[in-house]
């Protein structure tokens, strides 16, 4: 495993992994569109905030997810605020969860991502199609929904991958 | 029962006010900050249209270098494919470039053509000034079909500007920054292209369909079954959202049972745009522009009914208000034609009665020659006939002088029929 001096820069940028990765995929939209894929597209950033909240990684900066909000608008188009709120709300729902929890389960946790997810993209798509009158296909938020809530998983195993990392 | 709400309680709070190791800000504070954001970026302040320009420069200009691995793996693999297949690309190229030669030749003779017919009818004939703009951000979002590209408001780029991949339409620009600009894809769910139908010429208004196709949403009419597949689709200019006459794509008719939608398929594939041109506005368009503006400003002045009028309707009527000039002017130069021609047919009839008389005139004088001549005949033969034709005792079977039979018989040198 990693084992490397606490004051390693290379340890510094792996402590900070997490939130790295954030910004790289809300800079670059890493959710593999460029396959071209008919009805593939998931929602990177919603499961590493997620996971992260979860278990408390002391990096993991609420700020800096905050502004990898402004920064996803601002690649995506969207108005500014709406993914910082997002992003933010999952926070609010995992730190709750961590809260409430004593005895972790993956599947429970699992189960509550897709419900925040799927509550997150509604107000999501409510705001943008109420307040600020965008056209958008409800069924690519479906399957977006449907693709990052199956994905989690797999990802889940990867974060349990580095923490051990950090542990260590 | 009391225990458990307090439990729900506190993590609420814990998780809404509780600053946990580390953490700058509450999860609430943020949220807050979230919606004044979202309600700020609905207003259309000027500072906060500056704040957010700044943003976005810094932002698109990251997401580029941050993207740049990515593309250029991306672009290296399509390399790698592109090399395999060289020769036979060079074989159908070559094929390709052959027909393209002949159709070239066709082109112009009907480019020139066109240029003539528009100059008869007196369009717009404006000079386009397209300059060259890089993608720098193209994510193919499943959402919101955009790209941005490496020009703005410092290379005269505004909201609006038609952009295109060679000929083809690719999009406008709907958001300007100082080095860039976003521009939305005519395949995206909110874009409307106002375009018109060959054969038939057929209004119609075209939709993104949020993948990387269009689909026709609104005919002008009852034309639906006067589209055939096939059909050339190109911007009406209705609007003044497009320049008319841009290509943007091909009618395919999907017939599912007794429903029957027309897809459009756009000529340009958005899938891996890298360049793209800006269509910048040109001299005159200003001038027609700057003219709306001082017509608009006196309209205001002297008509307070125009302050109701919307900016389109103004547009619109100032359009319609040159069209008019437009087809006066025609008219008169017409009417001026006509008068001149009318003199001309004037003096040409007169021309001609005076030649027609001329003419019978003519006739005349040469009649009398025949005339003439006819009796300097008789008159020759009477000398050499006259015995045998004349009626005395020597010739009682003759004719009695200046009778008709008297002349017959000298004409027909002394022979009594």
């Amino acid at each position: 495993m990693i084992n490397l001096h606490k004051k390693n820069l290379i340890y510094k940028i792996y402590v900070w992994l997490p939130i790295i990765v954030l910004f790289i995929s809300v800079l670059n939209e890493f959710d593999f569109n460029y396959l071209n894929i008919e009805y593939f597209s998931f929602n990177f950033p919603f499961m590493l905030i997620f996971y992260f909240t979860l278990k408390e990684n002391l990096h993991f900066d609420y700020f800096l997810v905050f502004i990898a909000g402004i920064i996803n608008d601002v690649v995506t188009g969207f108005p500014l605020g709406i993914s910082s709120l997002s992003y933010v709300l999952i926070c609010l729902f995992a730190s709750y969860l961590r809260n409430i929890t004593i005895r972790p389960n993956l599947i429970k946790d699992w189960f509550y991502f897709l419900f925040v997810i799927s509550l997150i993209n509604s107000i999501n798509y409510s705001i943008l199609f109420i307040v600020f009158s965008y056209e958008l296909n409800f069924v690519y938020y479906l399957v977006n929904n449907f693709f990052t809530f199956l994905l989690y998983i797999f990802f889940t195993f990867i974060f349990n991958y580095y923490l051990r990392g950090l542990s260590e | 029962m009391a225990s458990s709400r307090d439990d729900f309680v506190i993590a609420i709070r814990s998780a809404f006010l509780k600053k946990s190791n580390k953490q700058k800000f509450s999860l609430l504070t943020l949220a807050f900050l979230s919606i004044l954001i979202i309600i700020l970026s609905s207003l259309d302040i000027k500072l906060v249209r500056q704040t957010r320009n700044v943003i976005n420069e810094i932002v698109y200009r990251s997401s580029f270098i941050v993207s740049y691995p990515e593309n250029f793996l991306l672009n290296s693999i399509e390399d790698i494919v592109e090399y395999s297949s060289f020769y036979k690309d060079y074989e159908k190229n070559a094929i390709e470039i052959e027909k393209l030669k002949s159709e070239k030749i066709s082109n112009k003779i009907i480019r020139s053509e066109n240029e003539e017919l528009k100059a008869l009818i007196e369009d717009y004939s404006l000079t386009s000034n397209k300059i060259l703009a890089k993608v720098i951000v193209d994510h193919n979002s499943p959402f919101l079909k955009s790209l941005i590209i490496n020009k703005g408001s410092k290379d005269n780029i505004r909201i609006g500007t038609n952009i295109y991949d060679r000929n083809y339409l690719v999009g406008k620009v709907v958001e300007v920054n100082y080095t860039t600009s976003r521009v939305l894809l005519i395949s995206d769910l909110n874009s409307n292209i106002p375009v018109s139908i060959a054969p038939g010429n057929i209004q119609a208004i075209v939709n993104g369909d949020g993948k990387n196709a269009g689909e026709i949403k609104y005919i002008k009419g009852n034309y639906l079954n006067d589209i055939e597949d096939k059909s050339i689709v190109y911007t009406s200019g209705t609007g003044s959202i497009f320049k008319s006459g841009i290509p943007v794509g091909r009618i395919e008719i999907l017939e599912n049972q007794d429903l029957k939608t027309f897809k459009v398929n756009f000529y340009s594939s958005f899938v891996q745009l890298k360049y793209v041109f800006a269509e910048l506005y040109s001299k005159r368009e200003e001038i027609i522009k700057e003219k709306i503006k001082n017509t608009e400003t006196v309209e205001l002045k002297t008509d307070n009914q125009n302050q109701y009028l919307t900016t389109t309707d103004r547009l619109k009527l100032n359009l319609l208000n040159e069209q008019i000039e437009i087809y006066t002017n025609t008219n008169l130069k017409l009417l001026n034609e006509n008068k001149k021609l009318e003199s001309k047919i004037n003096n040409l009839n007169s021309q001609l009665v005076n030649l027609q008389n001329k003419i019978t005139s003519q006739n005349k004088v040469i009649n009398q020659n025949k005339v003439d001549t006819k009796e300097l005949e008789f008159l020759k033969l009477n000398l050499i006939y006259s015995k045998k034709c004349k009626k005395n005792f020597t010739n009682p079977k003759g004719f009695k002088f200046g009778t008709k039979e008297y002349r017959d018989c000298v004409i027909n040198k002394g022979k009594i029929q």
